[in-house]
């Protein structure tokens, strides 16, 4: 039988090449006389040059005429050119598929079949062409002539899985697979389809298996897995975890763990699952990446983790810094003096490389002016200004005048984070921010000259919150000194935010015309019982305040967020019919057709994939 | 000298036996009732020219003005087509509430409109009771995938969901409007078998299909879908309203001219269309549409040539350009001028499975209401049938020129002045009016 089948093969590839050797020959030679005479004017009158001009311009008729062309040529028994053979179908493939003439391939590809038996490009062509047209049983009869001619390459497998599954049509994906891991005894080399395939069924842990195998020969497949992986339900996530955390800890699963975890909003987790790596260079430098995003991300304490171990590993002065900084901004001003207290053990990167004197004596300045500003702002956070002082004052012969001004600030926190108005203020003395208005500014208020304070603040280059707020409120009274309200201010410096809304709710009785809006900076600062009674009060002992409108809105937001919907709505109502010149409500509109459901939310882009509608 | 003749009249009626801090307390309370009526305006027009700044949501408080039993005024071509409600409390509110600009007009005001109205190509038709409305959509599918769900819900003007069982067991008779969107009629799901067919959506939909087919002794889909178009057909025939846009329009004329045709590939009912299709169809009965060219190959994505834009066939798409609506006499075509009213005339064209009509296939005495200068194609349709009237609107979301399946919805609280959207609102608030007598 499978003689026969050979004999019949041979038998049908020497007609093809008769009839075509008959009716080619002479236009391939024709063709190659006239490319050898014509020069470099010939490419002008190249086919495929042609081709792909009139295909960019839209011609598309012209374009198929001269691809055909341009495989009549190349297409020569025993001595085709494979390259051109390929351009040309690949050509006519497009072109016809735009002119909605997709099933004109499939004769073309047969010729070429016949002559090039095992063509990978014309084999794929005609599978993807026969899927594409929902000639299924034609596809399947392509796929088994392909891989009958492929031997034991993996390809017609790969190529006819995809196009399944790029369809949707996992359940016969499934079974090419199946077939190919039966046939070929290598479901490795299949590994990244397969996972794709279990992605398209949903069978999310063992994608994550078949991704984690395909890593060992196809590295590459990362990017694919964490495409593949992130749309996970929250409840399969536990499954995939298993999967990438199970030993031997490697870094790639563990690596596409972590970046899955980010894309899940769980930063803490995505830290996790690389920290425990086998440190190498390939880890720090996944460590490095990971910092850099949890900075991106301002997740601070899952930076200040990746960024103290590359220090720990590479003991850079870049790592260190940053690594208490970031524990800084975390609110863990402890970590970031512990961080900053240890040693640095490898400063090149920063300029010196010598072991002389002088170079330690470079190293320890650079890593000083690095550090130390850290080093006193953390001490601020703890209320520790004397060690801050102190500290400053040992460093300062190794401190240019200009690195010492860098440090008042810092400093002058510190003391104001303690409360010490009198020592904050003898901080500045002698430096750039004696003349800040800013500074001034801050210092006026917390001893209650509203008149300075009110002219420096103004004046003040940066927008920080707390500035926004005390610039509202001066601008909402008369009264020239306020003892109280400085303290109050001055309990916010040292955030005591609890004690601050106290004082700013007691100065409404007595600062009568700034009343509404202390109660709404009171609010602000309180938690959402307090805050509610506040806003409450605001709106119904000041309608007519600026401040009426913004405490409907915030009360609206509050009692959202508590799932009460009716008094939200009621709130927001409120807001548009009794304040129709407020500049919030635009936004106050735009929260109650979401609470009516009149507008799409955020995420509910349609399930269904692309096509004209 | 009227309130002090008022102030007399009161003092006389109240001598009798009142105590005098009670008789001037009332006094007093008359006294300023009639100065301040003068200052209260008894309308509230509802600009929806430029001035205007929600004009989907002035369909919305116009809408309940005649659901809450008050009558309203549409007078075309005057400031976009504004409206005049009556003053009261709950509409000022719900205005206030969408961020709609109305404007407080006394009597008087409303007299030097309606001479400036009688002195141009403008009038006044009064609107008197709210439409029953129903969308042809299933029950189950969000409101985000369907310009007139999406308007409508915008608005906040009420609907009801209606499907193939309740058409097919007679429940459209309970309605004024019905709006159909991309079904295809012709039953052969958009032609998307040949892409999607494995889809899980596409499953789905399929199956549900199926079911309805057997529940209600249909051999397939097309003859469901064709026994659904009939009963629309009916709708109309009898009185009704049919709003429909995107492939709806053409697909219910190929279903109902079809009737007796097999036009549907074999994916759909096992069999391929007829060879002879085209000279079979029976356009006497169709509402828009004559002598069009059924696409015969389940391989090209367009059921046939009605459509001028073909987005979903490559080869032969056909670029979006902008459609001009018609201005009509608003004295005697008030239905066509109360269709185009907007503040725009030139508008954006946007595709569909259906983006436009084919002049040529276009039945005569059929009204184009919009259309592309220059094209082979129209935009906007309307007619009459029987008792009823039908429009059609090429196109999917007039907010979302090449809007694709599975494209974000549209938000339309970020586009609350679209002129597209006010074309698919005028004709909700068309069926509102007091029927006149045509004039031609």
């Amino acid at each position: 039988m499978a003689r026969h089948r050979r004999n019949r093969f041979g038998f049908a590839l020497l007609t093809a090449v008769f009839v075509l050797g008959s009716a080619m020959g002479a236009a391939g030679a024709q063709g190659r006389t006239a490319t050898a005479s014509a020069g470099a004017a010939a490419d002008t009158l190249d086919p495929l040059s042609r081709a792909l001009d009139a295909e960019d311009r839209g011609q598309l008729v012209v374009a198929a005429s001269a691809y055909r062309e341009v495989l009549q040529r190349a297409l020569i028994p025993g001595g085709s050119d494979g390259d051109r053979v390929a351009l040309a179908l690949l050509g006519l493939e497009r072109v016809w598929a735009e002119m909605g003439a997709r099933d004109s391939i499939l004769p073309v590809v047969r010729r070429v079949l016949t002559i090039r038996p095992t063509d990978p490009t014309a084999h794929s062509i005609q599978l993807r062409s026969l899927v594409a047209l929902a000639r299924d049983d034609e596809a399947r009869e392509s796929f088994a002539m392909w891989r009958r001619a492929a031997g034991n390459d993996g390809a017609p497998y790969r190529e006819y899985a995809r196009l399944l599954l790029a369809q949707g049509r996992a359940q016969a994906a499934d079974s090419v697979l199946a077939d190919a891991g039966r046939l070929l005894g290598a479901a490795g080399m299949l590994s990244g389809e397969v996972a794709q395939l279990h992605v398209a069924l949903n069978r999310w842990q063992a994608a994550a298996v078949a991704f984690r195998e395909s890593f060992a020969d196809q590295p590459y497949l990362e990017t694919a897995a964490l495409y593949g992986l992130q749309r996970a339900p929250a409840e399969a996530r536990d499954s995939i975890r298993t999967v990438l955390l199970a030993n031997p800890v490697q870094l790639l699963p563990r690596r596409l763990l972590s970046a899955l975890e980010l894309s899940w909003g769980e930063p803490r987790r995505a830290w996790a699952a690389i920290a425990s790596v086998q440190p190498d260079d390939s880890t720090a430098a996944s460590w490095r990446a990971f910092g850099e995003r949890a900075e991106v991300a301002q997740s601070w304490l899952v930076a200040r983790d990746a960024w103290s171990a590359v220090f720990e590993r590479r003991g850079d002065l870049e790592a260190q810094q940053r690594a208490a900084q970031a524990a800084l901004n975390a609110d863990d001003a402890d970590g970031a003096l512990v961080i900053v207290r240890r040693p640095t053990t490898n400063v090149e990167k920063n300029g010196t490389n010598g072991t002389t004197g002088v170079a330690t004596t470079n190293r320890d300045v650079i890593r000083l002016q690095t550090l130390l500003p850290i080093e006193i702002a953390a001490l601020g956070e703890l209320g520790r200004p004397a060690e801050a002082q102190q500290r400053l004052d040992a460093a300062s012969k190794q401190l240019d005048p200009q690195a010492r001004e860098a440090m008042a600030r810092p400093l002058v926190t510190a003391y104001l984070r303690a409360g010490d108005l009198t020592r904050a203020k003898a901080a500045v003395q002698g430096t750039d921010l004696e003349d800040d208005d800013e500074t001034a500014g801050w210092f006026a208020l917390y001893e209650g000259d509203l008149v300075t304070a009110r002219k420096r603040l103004v004046r003040a280059a940066t927008q920080r919150a707390t500035l926004v707020d005390a610039l509202g409120l001066l601008a909402r009274t008369r009264t020239a000194q306020s003892p109280a309200l400085g303290r109050a201010f001055l309990l916010l410096a040292q955030r005591d935010s609890a004690r601050a809304a106290k004082a700013f709710v007691a100065l409404a009785d007595t600062l009568a015309d700034a009343a509404p809006a202390l109660l709404g900076l009171g609010a602000r600062l309180s938690d959402a019982p307090t805050a509610l009674t506040l806003w409450d009060r605001v709106i119904a002992t000041w309608p007519t305040s600026p401040e009426a409108a913004e405490s409907l809105l915030a009360s609206a937001r509050a009692r959202r967020a508590a799932n009460d919907i009716p008094s939200a709505t009621a709130r927001l109502e409120r807001l548009l019919i009794e304040y129709p010149t407020s500049a919030l409500l635009p936004q106050a509109r735009r929260e109650l057709e979401q609470l009516r459901g009149q507008v799409p939310p955020s995420e509910s882009a349609s399930q269904f994939p692309r096509a004209f509608r | 000298m009227r309130l002090l003749r008022l102030f007399r009249r009161l003092t006389r009626l109240l001598s009798v036996a009142v105590p005098h801090a009670v008789k001037a307390s009332v006094v007093a309370a008359v006294v300023i009732t009639a100065i301040a009526r003068p200052l209260s305006a008894q309308f509230l027009l509802v600009p929806m020219d430029d001035g205007q700044r929600n004009h989907l949501k002035a369909y919305g408080v116009t809408y309940l003005a005649l659901q809450t039993g008050q009558k309203a005024e549409w007078f075309l071509n005057y400031r976009g087509g504004a409206f005049l409600l009556p003053d009261r409390a709950d509409l000022r509110r719900r205005a206030a509430l969408d961020g709609v600009s109305v404007e407080p007009i006394t009597d008087a005001g409303v007299s030097a409109a309606r001479a400036e109205i009688a002195g141009g190509n403008m009038d006044v038709v009064v609107l008197e009771r709210a439409p029953k409305i129903a969308i042809y959509r299933p029950v189950n599918q969000p409101p985000w995938d369907d310009a007139v769900t999406l308007a409508l819900t915008y608005a906040g003007i009420e609907f009801s969901s209606v499907w193939d069982d309740e058409v097919l067991t007679g429940d459209l008779s309970k309605y004024d409007w019905v709006h159909l969107h991309h079904e295809d009629f012709t039953g052969q799901f958009n032609k998307l078998y040949l892409a999607y067919r494995d889809a899980p959506w596409f499953v789905q939909q399929r199956e549900r299909d199926m079911a309805t087919a057997r529940k209600f002794g249909k051999a397939d889909v097309p003859a469901a879908k064709k026994a659904v178009a009939e009963a629309i057909r009916g709708f109309v025939d009898r009185g009704g309203f049919l709003f429909a846009m995107c492939g709806a329009t053409e697909s219910l004329d190929l279903a109902i001219a079809a009737f007796a045709v097999d036009i549907a590939g074999p994916f759909s009912d096992g069999t391929p269309p007829a060879a002879d299709a085209d000279a079979r169809m029976d356009w006497t009965k169709s509402l828009a549409f004559s002598g069009a060219h059924i696409e015969p190959s389940p391989y090209i994505n367009a059921l046939s040539d009605i459509d001028g834009h073909q987005v979903n066939v490559p080869a032969r798409r056909q670029p979006l350009g902008m459609f001009t609506l018609f201005e009509f006499s608003a004295k005697l075509d008030p239905v066509a001028a109360m269709l185009v009213q907007n503040h725009r005339t030139v508008i954006p064209d946007f595709y569909g499975v259906t983006t436009s009509f084919n002049r040529a296939v276009i039945k005569p005495g059929v009204t184009v209401l919009a259309t592309e200068e220059g094209a082979p194609w129209t935009k906007y349709l309307h007619g009459d049938y029987g008792k009823g009237s039908w429009t059609f609107l090429g196109g999917h979301d007039p907010e979302d020129a090449q809007h694709a399946i599975g494209s974000p919805p549209t938000d339309l609280s970020l586009r609350p002045n679209s002129p597209g959207y006010r074309l698919i609102l005028n004709n909700v608030l068309f069926p509102a009016a007091k029927k006149k007598p045509r004039k031609t």
